[in-house]
């Protein structure tokens, strides 16, 4: 299955890539800029979309 | 009293930029997902192909670990996730290829490069490296040598 597909599917390729990154690192947690350092996207699109999956639970904070 | 306010300012973004996130094990397709998002392979193959193409005179491309479709459990003790032996290969456009595709990938990519000699010299010698990175489970995306 091409990662094309599920973009698609989801409707923003940022949010796959994250949800790639995350669960390749499981269960690594990472700040906004390292995110964005390591998916080469811009860090108010990462922002947005962490705040989706943040609502839906399917992500959670982790507090130092 | 304004000097006091600032600093207080400056602490808060501080600390908002410190958050760290994670996925959440108790999302309720905390599973489903997981096994839909590491089903995709992580970079597209045609447009891997197209670019080490045109990297120089690719010869060969095999992939293996972390490109090899799996269902999460990483193959951490591949000899090289990506290995290319071409002759003029332009180390200018091999940096930013892999710079890009570390991020597709989001994880950091072992890499192996040889020219065309070399490889030739070392597979018909029985050469560790070659044996174990062909011998194991790998895709060769390219192949001019008739391997």
């Amino acid at each position: 299955m091409s990662s094309n597909t599920l973009d698609k599917l989801f409707g923003s390729r940022v949010r796959v890539k994250l949800l790639k990154f995350l669960f390749r690192n499981y269960p690594g947690n990472f700040s906004v800029q390292e995110l964005s350092k390591r998916i080469q996207e811009p860090v108010d699109d990462i922002k947005k979309e962490l705040s989706l999956l943040d609502k839906l639970e399917t992500i959670k904070k982790i507090r130092n | 009293m304004k000097k006091y306010r600032i600093r207080k300012k400056t602490k808060k973004i501080i600390r908002t930029d410190k958050t760290r996130w994670s996925l959440n094990p108790d999302f309720e397709f905390f599973n489903e997902l997981r096994n839909l998002i590491l089903k995709s392979s992580p970079a597209e193959k045609d447009k891997m192909i197209k670019k080490i193409l045109g990297l120089g005179r690719v010869k060969l491309a095999v992939t293996s670990g972390i490109f090899l479709e799996n269902t999460g459990s990483d193959l951490y003790d591949t000899v090289a996730d990506l290995f290319i032996v071409g002759d003029d290969i332009s180390k200018k456009k091999l940096r930013a290829f892999l710079v890009a595709l570390e991020a597709e990938v989001g994880k950091e990519i072992k890499f192996t490069l040889m020219d065309k000699d070399e490889f030739q010299y070392r597979h018909g010698m029985f050469d560790r490296f070659i044996r174990v990175l062909l011998e194991g489970p790998h895709e060769k995306i390219i192949n001019k040598l008739g391997l």
